[in-house]
Formats: C-alpha cells, structure tokens, sequence
C-alpha cells in the first residue's frame, strides 16, 4: 500500500493552515520574519524546516483595465461592456499552491543518500532516519524538487515525512486534516490518481481546459524518477509554480560517467606509459 | 524588483497593471517563482575543493607509481616520494570530509551500508579502501626507511606487507578516487553540473593527474631527488597531459553550452579563465614546451597545482551559482538538455 497527497491548486484559498498545521505537529522551528516584497508569500519556499509552503501567483486574465473602472461590477463578475469601454474579465485569477516533497516513486534523495538514513517506509514513503543521517547534504542537490535541506544549528537533512507518526497511529497528515477547502487529499495513491483524473474531467467539463495532473511520468515525475507520489492539479505551466516540467534521475547517468572514466583512466596509464619510452 | 513593481502598477499613459507576475509584467519576461532558486545548491564549503583536488593527485601519484614499477622503472627517490604522497593526501582527504559533514561525529555512517548507485557511498568506500592499502604501503616504506627504528614490528612490516603487490591492487581503488569526485558533482540536478556526465570524471581524473605529475616532478626537483630519467618522463607525461586535460575541458565547455555561463562569470572567471585556462595550462605549458630547466620545471608544477585547485573552486562555485538561477534549471529541466534514461551511454 502506498499512501500520498493530491493538492487541488484550483480549490487552495491560500489561508496558510497546512503550513501552520505542519509546523506545529512537528515541532519545526521558525524561519525568521523575512518579507519577500513580492506577494503574500513569506515563506518562499520548502526547506528542512518549512514542509508546506503555499505559492501564490498572481495571474489575472485580462491585464489592462482601461477607462472608467465600476470596481462595483467588477467585484459582481459582470462580463457586458462597460461604461468607458473598460475591458475586463473579472479580478482574473489568483493562483495558490501548496508545495510539499513529492514522495517520488524512484527518489533521487534516497538513491543520493550514502548512508541509507533515507528509506522508503511501510507506506512506500520517502522518508529520513534522524537517527542515521549525518549531514552530509549529498541529498540536497540532489533532490530535482529543491524540497530537502540542512537544518542550521542542527546539521542533518529534514523533509516532509507525510506525518510518518500519524499514519502508524492510523491519521490523516497534519496538513490534510487542516486544510479547510480538502485541496489536500491525502490517501492510497491509487485512489488519489483516479480521483485526480476525475477531478481534472470536471474542471475540463467547466471549461477550464487548462487544468491537468503535474507528478505523472508525463509531467513532473518525468526523466527516471517515474512519477510521485505527491500529485498536483494545476492550472498554468509548472514553472509558474516553481516546479519543473522535465526533472530526471540524476543517478541515471552514473553508470555511464564510471565507463567514461575508465575508458580515460585506461587512455592516462597508457600516455604515462608511453612517456617511458626514450 | 521594487522599481519594476511601482512602474507598472501605474504606467504613464494610464493603464492600470495589478499584477507583477512575471506574465503579466511587461518588464519581467523570465517564466519562474519571483526569481526564487527551484533547486538547493550545495552547501559544500571549501573542505570540499581542496578534498576534490588532494584525492586527484593521489589518484595521479598513484597511477604513476604503478606504471612506473609495471615497466620496472626502479627508483627509490620516486618510490618514497609517490608511497608518501599517498598516504599524506590520504590522511588529510577524510580530515575535511568529516570536517564538512552536519554531523562530524557520525562520519562511520558512511560505511553502514554500500549503495553502487550513490557515488557518495562508492566515494566513501574507495576512499577508505585506497587509504588503508595506501598506508600499508607507506608503512612498508617507513621500515624500509628505517623510520620505524629497528624493532619486531618493523620486521614485522617488512616481512608481512607486499607492497609491490598492494601497489598494484590499489590502483582501481585510487583511480575511482580521482575520476570519482566528478561523477559526485554530476549526479546532482545542478544544471552545469549534471549536464556534463560524460565527461565529469574524466577531466577530473585528466586534472588529478597533471597535479600528481607536477606535485612528483616538484618534490623530486625540490629536493634535488630522483634519477635524470624519472624527471624526463615526468616532464614528457606533464606535458602531454596538460594537452589532454585542455582537451576535456574545452570538450567540456562544448558539452555544458549555455549551461557553462556561471564560469564565465564575474566570480568564478579569475578562478576559471584566469586560474585554470590561462595559469594551470597555458603558463605551464609554455614553460615546459621551451628549453628545459630546473627553475622553469619547478614554476610550472607550481602553476600546474595551483591551476588544478583554481579548476576545483571555479567548478563548485559555478555549481552553486547554476542551482540559484531558475532560469537555468528550468531550460534545463525542460526536456531535451536532462540525462533521459533512455539515453545511450
């Protein structure tokens, strides 16, 4: 059995519940008081103490509104022309999104990790040993998401556990359970997968045609990571979101870097061989 | 960003922009998450570019004193000079790794399990694997020396430790060493980094050895060591191979393309251009291609060294720079450019 989240981006209202929610379950400490500058979101982006993160992305369809606004119709949706010959198509679209790790199918943190502190649970999560890990931030620069990092004053690697302690206890992720609107899902990914197809059916049905699941083997969870376990609905390009549309395994190549390089190691004994010759 | 952001909320001719999303934003064109990295650099400081640079001459010193002994090429001053090297690099290179690690105190994690896929974990393992051997080789030097004084485990060592055996044995392991360190950096999802697989480790092991040539050819002229022979094929195999590293790294370059950029950069280009290309290649080069001599050999190993750590720096803070530029992760990430696994070797 294997257990994930589905976040619906398109019913997320961006109220921050999960990200309070996480921090207090378990016990993360804060990240300071930065403002960004750029929008409501302070928290920028995941790190070993920051499991959610909500994105907001301002979006708005219509970008000029010209003439004599009635902000009275705007406000009420009205789509008829407007006194001035203002255009609009309502307030446009304010995009949040709950970022969290992707649990991947073939995880680049776990293949990374040296000393086997990152397992893959009973749940067929990806998870860290607290107990093993020894910091040795191989792990970051791995992971093709930017979710892991080292935690300051601390010195080990910290993600999303997807509430490794709740779901032995038999309870849903501390996020899920906050989350007021249920744009986090938690469950077994099988139900998830088709519940997001589902999902994405109706919203294409309403017209929003934009709208697909990011984390498949298609898109998100591409290049030998084969998929996640973490799925998202999304309505723009995944770079809107800060996510990537074709991550890969970087282990992929591994194989082939050691065959290159013994072909080289091979060619260098052989030119320091030939230097022997008088 | 707080300029941009003022402009366009209210433009000049009286349009009125809400929004600084890089869509809607007619001065920001680049498609990411207000400019904040996708990816986590590494937190590698600099323990891990003088580790990357003493494993390679290990690795190098090694390969020489191998081939060297295969042709039957005797010579003590080279021998000592190599046995020491080895165990010297090998003796300062865990020093800095655990020095690095978050938890210092659980470095022997390290070796809990042997995971092939993790070039950390294989690195670890050939680390340990070539400083043992390599010690018991130097051990065996030390008595022959007679730095062990003349006791029973002296006479143990020299009876007990066939180093011309372990001499060859150890060569794979320390050659993983040497080409290894590049793979490690590859296998990440840093652009500049991971586009270059193929040719990672190569040029690191091609590099380690310049070093190791240089480090031998530097000592040996130093301490005014060595048979006249030993100093002619090392000024040979210098030479030739500062032609091949030049070689890999311009192949490299080709291979990166636009994801070479952070070299050229205006941090990391004195440590690149100027450090490697122009006073870890072309300087050494230009002085050991003329008349030979004492004091122009001895400049050029100290180009060569000095070039080869420069080439170590340059790669890891260009690194760092590539992980913090979206705009980079994301083309990369894009389709073509990744490692697919498709891909042929």
């Amino acid at each position: 059995m294997a257990t994930g989240f589905l976040t619906d981006t398109t019913v997320c209202i961006g109220c921050k519940a999960c990200e309070v929610a996480c921090k207090q379950w378990n016990q993360l400490p804060a990240d300071g008081y930065e403002l960004t500058g750029d929008s409501y979101d302070n928290t920028g982006h995941l790190s070993g103490t920051t499991w959610r993160h909500v994105a907001f992305i301002e979006n708005p369809k219509k970008r000029r509104l010209t003439g004599d606004v009635d902000l009275v119709a705007l406000a009420e949706d009205v789509t008829e022309p407007l006194p001035g010959g203002a255009e609009l198509d309502a307030l446009g679209r304010w995009a949040f999104m709950s970022d969290v790790c992707k649990h991947c199918v073939e995880a680049p943190c776990q293949q990374a990790c040296p000393t086997g502190s990152i397992i893959r649970n009973e749940f067929d999560n990806v998870y860290i040993q607290p107990d093993i890990c020894n910091g040795c931030g191989y792990c970051v620069p791995a992971c093709p998401y930017g979710v892991i990092s080292q935690v300051p004053h601390d010195g080990r690697a910290f993600k999303c556990t997807l509430c490794y302690d709740r779901q032995r206890d038999g309870l849903e992720p501390a996020c899920a359970k906050a989350c007021p609107t249920n744009s986090i899902m938690f469950g077994e990914v099988e139900d998830l997968k088709q519940l997001a197809e589902e999902r994405v059916q109706e919203l294409h049905d309403k017209g929003y045609t934009q709208a697909y699941v990011w984390g498949t083997p298609e898109v998100g969870g591409t290049g030998g990571i084969g998929g996640n376990h973490s799925k998202f609905i999304l309505m723009d390009e995944p770079e809107s979101y800060n996510l990537p549309k074709h991550p890969f395994l970087p282990q992929e190549k591994v194989k082939g870097g050691v065959i290159a390089s013994a072909v080289a190691a091979g060619v260098l004994g052989a030119v320091v061989a030939l230097a022997f010759r008088d | 960003m707080s300029e941009a952001t003022s402009e366009s909320v209210q433009q000049s001719n009286g349009k009125v922009e809400t929004s600084h999303h890089p869509e809607t934003d007619p001065k920001r064109k680049d498609k990411n998450y207000y400019g904040i990295p996708p990816i986590k650099r590494a937190h590698w400081t600099w323990q891990i570019p003088i580790y990357f640079w003493l494993g390679g001459i290990g690795a190098g010193t090694q390969l020489f004193a191998t081939v060297a002994q295969f042709l039957g090429h005797e010579d003590e001053a080279l021998k000592r000079a190599s046995r020491y090297t080895v165990l010297g690099t090998m003796l300062l290179s865990p020093i800095l790794l655990i020095w690095d690690l978050g938890r210092p105190e659980r470095f022997y994690n390290m070796l809990r399990i042997l995971k092939l896929r993790s070039p950390m974990s294989t690195q670890s393992w050939s680390l340990f694997t070539f400083g043992n051997l390599g010690g018991l080789i130097a051990a065996r030097q030390a008595a022959e020396d007679g730095l062990l004084g003349d006791n029973p485990l002296s006479r143990l060592v020299l009876r007990l430790i066939p180093a011309r055996l372990l001499t060859v044995l150890v060569l794979p392991f320390g050659l993983f060493v040497g080409f290894n360190t590049g793979n490690l950096i590859s296998a990440t999802s840093v652009p500049i980094w991971a586009r270059n697989w193929m040719l990672m480790g190569p040029t690191f092991l091609t590099s380690g050895l310049s070093t190791a040539l240089s480090w031998l050819s530097l000592v040996l002229h130093l301490g005014r060591w060595g048979e006249e022979k030993t100093l002619r094929v090392l000024h040979r195999a210098e030479k030739a191979v500062i032609v091949l590293e030049a070689v890999l790294i311009a192949l490299s370059l080709a291979r990166m393309s636009r994801w070479s950029r952070p070299l050229f950069s205006k941090e990391v280009a004195p440590l690149f251009v100027g450090g490697t290309l122009l006073g870890g290649i072309a300087a050494p080069f230009a002085l050991l291609t003329g008349k030979e001599s004492r004091s122009k050999s001895v400049l050029a190993s100290v180009l060569a060294l000095a070039g080869g750590l420069a080439f170590r720096f340059a790669m890891i803070i260009a690194g760092r720079k590539s992980a913090d530029d979206p705009e980079a992760y994301f083309t990369f990430a894009s389709g073509e450019s990744a490692p697919q696994p498709e891909d042929k070797v």
